[in-house]
């Protein structure tokens, strides 16, 4: 695939805090149609390599590229929402910040979505399960064209991840495509198209679920 | 513009919903602004001088033929300091450790030099050294200067008794012994029995000039005592607490404490939330992010700063104190409660960058601020260096804008000079805080 067919990626790009490298250079691309797992043990540079293709994190080293006029979602491990204001006024505020031309009605069709009280009481009272959810919800505003989700059903009921998992899959049939971190084999074999496997910051497999198989995942994972 | 608008709202809404923190916010620095106030008058109460009495002064003396009680002399003279009566021993050993600030000893023979009234009797003072002792210097000064205006009424009454003794003659005493004058007006009595010759002439001339001379002798003295004597005059101006300086360094104590606090707390708060990330990735760029926070001071500054203005000018006309426009130069006071909060928001933003934690933001912003405050209160003209520290940061600069604004005849020097530093140093820290707002990424 041409890069200028590439919805998203990473040239060379990798992270630095301090002396400490969380993330050697990596190469990886996303491509329209495209379900990427990005899988590994704890540490290994998954949520770094995930905020840096979000634009969240500058790349100490390397650069991402985006096809011109892509939006891109982005859910981090731990939510991300002011807790002094309501789910119903995060998702205001950040759909005006998106640009969405009908803020409150993007607010409204989400909390409907995402299943969200609508009440005004603060986020930060919402349950573990409910703030991730409202996390999520403001991922999917401004219409994006791919998602990034960092191990975006941790704290999420069965029902719930049935609906997550539908929203991103119609993303992608429809020609978009998203990347999430997880640690769950059942979710790579249910909705990853190709894995990409890192270890101490590295890039170690990148291809085809069909080509990650169990004793790959094993290995990484030992 | 309108990013900056989205995030100035969304800290509005927070700061409403946390009502504690804004009454605390609030509430924390007016207490401080009251408690510089009593330490600053604490500052100008009474020092403890010493009093060392080596000629074991009586209880009442006779000088001229005044009577003076001692200590009731003593109390109605130390007015600005509090003499304690100490052995020479015990006030060299507090002046060491500082319990007095100085010692006035009266010397061995003090009181009958005095009494001779011929020459000056000495009193040995001794100051203690620092920053306070040019200040005690003055007031030892005073303490002498109240003493001798006391015994001045009795050195020119005894002058004066001289004089009417030249005058009129008969007895009296001189340096305790009796003496017996003929006196002027005898003399000339005693002249014109004489032959009328011409040298009996010259000396009824001169004695004639020397009387009227001498019957001008009580103003004369008087003057000479006092060349130039104050008049009090009775005026109903501002009490130190409604005076220009303390009002305005309420304003600038109070917005610097609260827009210092607020800005770091709340640029730090974006990282704490881990919101962030989610603001960097091209929805609010790092620059929108310190520039909403800068705007939030100086928002905050204008209605905080704006209730203290017109508290103070409505307790001012309500008991009809004269002195400064309370009310005309409130548009000024706009423009320098707009340009401290951003000044000081700018710094805070970059106190907020550099703990990158809420808690940790305020903690330093709290450090920061008292130096800040306290450094603007030490006057330059005394300790130099504190006077260049304090040039550098917003605070000296906000108050003496507040200060121009409200109450000076022609402001516009003054506040003009004190807008373009609040600019330049809204600038620096400003961008100081954009550069360093990346950390808040890592």
């Amino acid at each position: 695939m041409s890069s200028e067919q590439l919805l998203l990626s990473a040239r060379g790009a990798g992270r630095r805090f301090g002396q400490t490298i969380a993330l050697e250079p990596v190469d990886l691309a996303i491509s329209p149609g495209e379900g990427l797992a990005l899988v590994g043990p704890n540490g290994a540079g998954k949520s770094t390599l995930l905020a840096l293709l979000a634009g969240a994190l500058e790349p100490s080293m390397g650069g991402i590229e985006r096809r011109k006029g892509i939006r891109v979602g982005w859910a981090p491990q731990r939510p991300a929402q002011y807790g002094r204001l309501s789910a119903r006024e995060n998702l205001e505020l950040f759909a005006r910040l998106e640009g969405e031309p009908e803020p409150e009605e993007a607010a409204a069709r989400l909390l409907r979505a995402f299943d969200l009280p609508g009440k005004a009481s603060p986020s930060a009272n919402l349950s573990v399960g409910n703030r991730q959810r409202l996390n999520l919800a403001i991922a999917f505003l401004g219409r994006p064209d791919v998602l990034l989700l960092d191990e975006p059903t941790a704290a999420l009921d069965p029902e719930q991840r049935r609906r997550l998992w539908e929203r991103t899959t119609a993303l992608r049939d429809a020609g978009g495509a998203f990347a999430f971190a997880t640690q769950n084999l059942d979710e790579i074999r249910h909705y990853a198209d190709r894995v990409a496997a890192l270890r101490d910051g590295r890039l170690v497999f990148d291809g085809s679920a069909d080509d990650y198989d169990r004793s790959q995942a094993d290995t990484l994972f030992a | 513009m309108n990013r900056i608008w989205l995030l100035l709202r969304k800290d509005a809404l927070v700061l409403r919903r946390s009502p504690l923190l804004l009454g605390i916010l609030l509430a924390y620095p007016l207490a401080i602004a009251v408690l510089v106030g009593l330490v600053a008058s604490y500052a100008s109460s009474k020092p403890r001088v010493a009093l060392v009495d080596e000629d074991n002064l009586p209880p009442t003396v006779v000088i001229g033929g005044h009577r003076f009680h001692v200590d009731k002399t003593i109390d109605q003279v130390s007015k600005n300091v509090q003499l304690v009566r100490l052995s020479p021993a015990e006030a060299a050993h507090q002046l060491k450790n500082g319990k007095v600030v100085a010692v006035v000893t009266v010397p061995p023979g003090f009181i009958a030099t005095l009494k001779e009234m011929v020459r000056s009797p000495q009193l040995e003072i001794q100051l203690s050294r620092g920053t306070i002792s040019s200040r005690v210097d003055q007031q030892v000064q005073a303490l002498i200067y109240s003493l001798n205006r006391q015994l001045q009424q009795a050195y020119i009454g005894t002058n004066l008794s001289y004089v009417t003794l030249i005058l009129h003659g008969g007895s009296g005493t001189f340096l305790g012994r009796p003496i017996s004058v003929l006196g002027l007006e005898r003399s000339q009595r005693v002249l014109a029995r004489m032959p009328q010759t011409a040298r009996v002439r010259k000396l009824e001339d001169f004695i004639h000039d020397a009387r009227l001379a001498l019957a001008n002798t009580g103003d004369a003295l008087k003057a000479t005592a006092n060349p130039i004597e104050p008049v009090y005059a009775s005026t109903r101006g501002r009490t130190w607490v409604l005076s220009a300086n303390v009002q305005a360094y309420a304003l600038a104590l109070t917005i610097t404490f609260l827009t210092l606090m607020l800005a770091a707390g709340s640029l730090a708060a974006e990282r704490d939330e881990n919101v962030i990330g989610r603001l960097a990735r091209g929805l609010v760029g790092l620059g929108h992010l310190v520039w909403a926070k800068v705007a939030l001071a100086a928002a905050l500054a204008l209605v905080l700063g704006m209730a203290i203005a017109v508290a103070f000018g409505v307790i001012i006309q309500v008991g009809g104190v004269t002195g400064g426009e309370p009310w005309r130069r409130l548009p000024l006071l706009v423009l320098g409660l707009l340009l401290a909060g951003g000044s000081l928001g700018a710094l805070g933003a970059l106190l907020g960058a550099l703990a990158r934690e809420a808690r940790s933001a305020s903690l330093v912003a709290l450090l920061v601020v008292l130096p800040i405050v306290f450094l603007g209160l030490i006057p330059s003209e005394i300790v130099p260096p504190a006077g260049w520290a304090s040039s550098a940061l917003p605070f000296t600069h906000a108050f003496q804008f507040f200060r121009s604004a409200l109450f000076d005849l022609s402001p516009w020097g003054q506040v003009v000079r004190q807008a373009v530093w609040l600019l330049v140093l809204g600038g620096i820290f400003g961008t100081l805080a954009r550069l360093g707002a990346r950390r808040l990424l890592a």
